[in-house]
């Protein structure tokens, strides 16, 4: 009865001990994430505005006026857009610079040459990257407009961040082209751990370049593929700094991401419970994905 | 460790005491949008003033940029984290505060004496909400049309004096192979400054007033008309090549620049712009302004100038509102407000303050001008309800682009306005 009582304490204060070690990280977590996420859920059932501190009940008001507005249908398709090029790009085309980067193809100066140009981009700070780009962007003085008169491209001109048809894959493109550099770098590192004698054995079998890449690189760096792509998808969801900086949504909102829709109702629109709302639907769709991420990878 | 604990003691001893020093203090919290060099050094040289001769107040000023201010002061409000005296706009972004009682009523304390004469009564209507007057005016805009006259005369073209001079001499200058007007509307606001002075002209001044002030019943809101003309006029411009290439892409600074670099013939500025043409290309070539001329036969006001007071409100919950309208009253003297003017190159409300010794030729010319006409028609984004004014703000970059129709956008501004008249 002893020894059991014994080891019961010993157990609780071993218990007791792990719960005090984690106590500040878990503290931090319910204060600033798990908290504010609750009372933003409860925000979404009101309907009240910055300037007054009177709040209406309104129930899932907010979620059917989400539903109908034609903004949220073109913030959504906009954010699935970005995350489906971003994908493409930042996991298939990073991969694949990586993979010829790290095969040698190249000498080591050049080698090191394209790696740093490729990586510069994500040092620098978002919003100087859209402020850049957008005076690159602009029609008629711009350098991309000049590049294009001057190669006798002019049919190509265009006002690319202000037409609607245009503007966010503008936005795309200029997020592309600073974060591909990036993942190129983690997959890169990846690569390395993958066993070289597997490359030389395919070698020595015959095989090219691209088998190699698509029988040794890709199985070889599966962990990373699902979580840089995870990633990808997040941050696309999630997309903000860089759209407001070069479009703030416009013209006529057509490059309105989720990010920017939430922004513009809290702190333009004096909607604080319809951002609530908006925000409710974005840590849902995030939540879902985190969720598929955890599947996944138990799963292998 | 008895050491430890004397100085532990010390050093707890001399830190409890400092918020007691602090304490002495009046504090008075003040922010503003005026964070430019030239205004920072008015406003640091005032405070500065203004604490030397009050010691017991210690005025914690804070400045943001024009944009970033509409939210901030948005997320200070929902905070309710109000500073004692802050910056607002006139017409409805100030109404807005006064409706919700988040500022000091004012009236009593600006009928007396030493207040009596300092502004215009057009400056301090606009801070005005159900008879009280609930802002001090600070400055005083309006809107003119800037042309290079080296332009004009090479093509022997004359300041237009009607509406339809005007689309006239736009027509020739196109058929002369100019911009006639730079334009940069990706922050959309420069589009609503357009569309707020054609409403003016075409819409009667009773209607607008009452559907701006959603004092119209819901099922006549924003039916006259004049709306949709003006939406359809300010439509024209972008369709026949009035307003450079990429207008929606490109900045207003752009915009003005691309003007004194004489890329354009005309550009829509502000008077406090005025300032920012000295020493450029465009003041070799001389140049003159204009307000958007009057249009015969329109149904609305051909007498109003585009524009409007800027100014400060306190907040109703300060505990020092008398610390407060003592520096409200110390920055819109008469004395400080010809210092403001000299210093920023901006206007003042304050009368007798712009004058031949503080400001340029043009600037007080402007301000003539605005004095000269019979009143003024706010800022539009400013003027109307905010979600109203979203919709108008959206558009003016949706007709440009061609997906959007003035019958379409008036319609979703009726949709607008009607939920807000509800909510109120």
């Amino acid at each position: 009865m002893t020894d059991r009582s014994d080891h019961t304490r010993a157990t609780w204060r071993q218990s007791l001990q792990g719960w005090l070690w984690v106590a500040p990280a878990l503290l931090f977590l319910v204060v600033f994430v798990y908290g504010p996420a609750l009372t933003n859920i409860r925000f979404s059932l009101f309907s009240f505005s910055a300037m007054s501190l009177d709040w209406d009940f309104v129930g899932f008001d907010n979620y059917l006026r989400l539903w109908n507005d034609p903004k949220f249908t073109t913030a959504l398709t906009n954010n699935a857009i970005y995350a489906v090029i971003s994908v493409a790009c930042q996991v298939g085309v990073a991969l694949t610079l990586a993979a010829v980067l790290e095969a040698r193809v190249f000498p080591d100066l050049s080698a090191n040459l394209f790696r740093t140009a490729l990586f510069l981009p994500s040092i620098l700070p978002v919003v100087v990257v859209g402020l850049v780009w957008q005076l690159l962007m602009t029609p008629t003085t711009g350098l991309i407009d000049q590049l294009l008169w001057e190669t006798g491209l002019s049919s190509w001109s265009k006002a690319w961040l202000g037409e609607p048809d245009t503007a966010i894959f503008a936005v795309i493109f200029v997020s592309q082209w600073q974060w591909t550099g990036y993942i190129m770098a983690l997959f890169m590192v990846a690569i390395r751990a993958v066993p070289r004698d597997l490359y030389e054995a395919m070698e020595i079998d015959g095989a090219s370049g691209i088998q190699q890449f698509w029988h040794i690189t890709v199985p070889g760096v599966r962990e990373t593929i699902l979580i840089v792509t995870i990633i990808t998808i997040l941050g696309s969801l999630k997309v903000f700094d860089i759209v407001w900086v070069m479009t703030a949504g416009g013209p006529n909102h057509s490059s309105e991401v989720l990010g920017t829709l939430m922004y513009r109702a809290a702190f333009r629109d004096d909607m604080i419970g319809y951002s609530s709302t908006i925000a409710t639907v974005i840590f849902f769709i995030a939540l879902t994905i985190g969720l598929m991420q955890i599947k996944l990878q138990k799963d292998r | 460790m008895k050491h430890l604990l004397a100085m532990t003691a010390l050093a707890t001893g001399i830190l409890a005491s400092l918020p007691g020093l602090a304490q002495d203090k009046t504090v008075v919290s003040f922010l503003h949008k005026f964070p430019e060099p030239e205004n920072m050094a008015y406003f640091d040289a005032a405070v500065a003033e203004f604490e030397a001769a009050n010691p017991a107040i210690d005025i914690v000023m804070e400045s943001v940029a024009d944009e970033p201010y509409k939210d901030k002061i948005r997320v200070l409000m929902a905070s309710d984290q109000v500073p004692d005296i802050y910056f607002s706009w006139s017409g409805e972004f100030g109404r807005k505060f006064a409706r919700e009682g988040r500022t000091l009523d004012l009236t009593e304390a600006l009928a007396g004496p030493e207040w009596q004469g300092r502004f215009a009564a057009a400056s301090l209507e606009p801070f005005q909400f159900e008879g009280k007057q609930f802002g001090i005016p600070v400055n005083v805009d309006s809107k003119y049309m800037i042309y290079n006259k080296a332009i004009f005369e090479k093509h022997g073209l004359a300041v237009p004096t009607t509406f339809a001079d005007f689309i006239a001499l736009n027509d020739a200058l196109l058929a002369a192979g100019e911009v006639p007007i730079a334009y940069g509307n990706q922050s959309p606001w420069a589009a609503t400054h357009y569309i707020g002075d054609l409403f003016a002209k075409m819409v009667p001044d009773d209607v607008r007033q009452a559907d701006y002030q959603l004092l119209a019943p819901a099922d006549q809101l924003y039916t006259h008309p004049g709306y949709v003309e003006a939406l359809a006029l300010y439509k024209s411009f972008g369709d026949k090549g009035y307003f450079n290439n990429g207008a929606n892409a490109i900045s207003h600074q752009q915009a003005r620049g691309a003007f004194i670099a004489g890329r354009s013939a005309m550009v829509y500025l502000e008077l406090v712009e005025f300032y920012m043409l000295a020493d450029t290309p465009v003041a070799e070539q001389g140049w003159g302004f204009f307000p958007l001329p009057p249009m015969e036969g329109a149904a609305g006001r051909n007498d109003l100038l585009t524009g409007a007071p800027d100014g400060f409100l306190i907040s109703a919950k300060t505990e020092h509102p008398q610390e407060a309208l003592a520096f409200l009253n110390f920055i819109t003297s008469p004395e400080q407000a010809a210092k403001y003017v000299s210093t920023t190159g901006m206007t003042s409300a304050v009368i007798g303050s712009v004058t031949e010794e503080t400001t340029t030729p043009e600037t007080l010319a402007g301000l003539k001008a605005l004095e000269d006409a019979a009143g003024m028609a706010l800022w539009l984004d400013t003027d109307m309800d905010t979600a109203s004014a979203n919709v108008i703000l959206a558009a003016g970059q949706g007709l440009l682009s061609g997906d959007e129709t003035p019958e379409a956008v008036m319609e979703k501004v009726r949709a607008a306005a009607k939920e807000t008249l509800a909510q109120r």
